[in-house]
């Protein structure tokens, strides 16, 4: 739906029901395939590594893959239709799963913190990078990137799966890109005035969880009603 | 007669003659079968089974959903079996020391794990609802636009850190400030990235 190789289509709202055009092949057996290659790797994992996080961690990522595809769920398609189209009901959702994370992942590191009363043990729990105009200029590349690909980092391997050519080809480039980074990393690091330990943890920041958790679900509710009016507006 | 027809409309490719595939036509059109597997979800099931799915992975290892560092890995990887030595670049040394561990591999590095899950994952779902099919490149601009598009993903990710997912999805709602950012940045590269669509690749 969102791949640029579909022109027709990128300038409308992504349909809401997949048209079939004709019956196919049923593909169950197929799919039932699918479905033991799966087992075998967990138990691969489990049994022959003995590392049962790591078959939790795979059967995560088949459930991920999955979802993304029922649903049809594209982060780029969120950030590029309110601009394309006007439609932002991706958009929402996507700030819907944001807050429902924020409350898993803070209620973890709360439970983190309540346990020795170090924020440092919450902190653990919070994917914090450093922050900085790095930043802004890696999301605005990888932003033109996602757009022009038809796919973000998740969408590209979603379509691999759905069988589009076009993400066979983004993939490689998209691993040849990482390692350039990788590889000039003390070039921009220098250039963009990166610092490793500059990641700003809210609630070391704003004072405590409360005021922290105050400000993030009023910047998510005011994103939603942002786009809940975007979407109105561009109807009628 | 009639029941033969009823079937015959809605699986004109195959229809079935036998009473036991009249059986498993019936089987793959009942409702629950077709609402898990078959009619999307709605974009907000998707986002909250998502975000569940992202607690549930920092709740088991400390360490939620990424997606582009694992990227980097396997470039790295490959960079090795070319003979190189990425293990001797700053980068990992500096930034993700993880990498330099002694028995790291693709299968105990949890991204990878995903990454590949999710490749399965989405052909998984895309069989089971009858939707599996190779789509083919339509014209060489797409096939630039695949390869420019994944260099700037790729370095883009580096520079910020991460992607979509590790900055926006798991950074953000993990009280981190380099989400927020990601986020109004990446809505200005996706917003300039549709006009260079527009302009140049459709």
């Amino acid at each position: 739906m969102a791949a640029s190789g579909e022109p027709q289509r990128t300038l409308r709202r992504i349909p809401r029901t997949p048209v079939v055009k004709k019956e196919r092949k049923n593909q169950l057996p197929y799919a039932l395939a699918v479905v033991g290659l799966v087992v075998a790797i967990g138990y691969y994992l489990a049994a022959g590594l003995g590392a049962p996080k790591s078959a939790f961690v795979w059967i995560v990522g088949v459930a991920l893959g999955l979802t993304l595809q029922r649903s049809r769920f594209c982060f780029t398609a969120s950030m590029r239709d309110p601009v394309l189209t006007g439609g932002t009901n991706l958009t929402k959702a996507v700030v819907v799963g944001l807050a429902v994370s924020t409350v898993g992942f803070s209620a973890l590191q709360l439970g983190a913190y309540f346990k020795a009363g170090q924020l440092a043990d919450a902190m653990k729990l919070s994917s914090l990078d450093p922050v900085g105009l790095h930043t802004v200029v890696g999301g605005v590349l990888f932003g033109i990137g996602a757009v022009i690909a038809g796919g973000c980092a998740s969408g590209t391997l979603m379509r691999m799966g759905e069988g589009f050519l076009q993400q066979w080809i983004v993939l490689p480039f998209f691993v040849a890109g990482s390692l350039i980074g990788a590889a000039t990393w003390p070039l921009w690091k220098v250039a963009l005035l990166v610092r490793t330990d500059s990641g700003v943890y809210l609630p070391k920041a704003l004072g405590g969880f409360v005021p922290a958790l105050l400000v993030q679900f009023g910047m998510l509710l005011a994103l939603w009603v942002a786009a809940d009016w975007w979407g109105k507006r561009g109807r009628t | 007669m009639q029941l033969d027809h009823a079937l015959r409309d809605r699986e004109p490719a195959d229809a079935p003659t036998t009473a036991a595939t009249a059986a498993r036509v019936r089987w793959r059109d009942h409702e629950t079968f077709k609402t898990l597997f078959v009619n999307p979800w709605t974009y907000t099931t998707g986002a909250v089974v998502l975000a569940l799915l992202n607690v549930a992975l920092m709740a088991a290892t400390g360490k939620a959903w990424g997606v582009t560092t694992s990227v980097t890995y396997w470039g790295a990887w490959i960079w090795r079996s070319l003979s190189g030595d990425p293990h001797a670049w700053p980068y990992f040394a500096e930034v993700k020391p993880a990498f330099n561990a002694p028995g790291f591999s693709f299968w105990n590095d949890a991204g990878s794990l995903t990454n590949l899950g999710m490749v399965v994952g989405a052909l998984l779902a895309a069989l089971g609802a009858n939707q599996f099919r190779v789509k083919k490149l339509k014209s060489r601009r797409q096939i630039g636009a695949a390869m420019l598009g994944g260099l700037l993903m790729g370095f883009g990710a580096r520079l910020a850190f991460g992607c979509n997912i590790g900055d926006l999805f798991s950074g953000l709602p993990a009280l981190s400030l380099h989400g927020w950012v990601f986020l109004v940045s990446i809505f200005l590269g996706a917003a300039a990235g549709s006009k260079l669509l527009v302009r140049y690749f459709i």
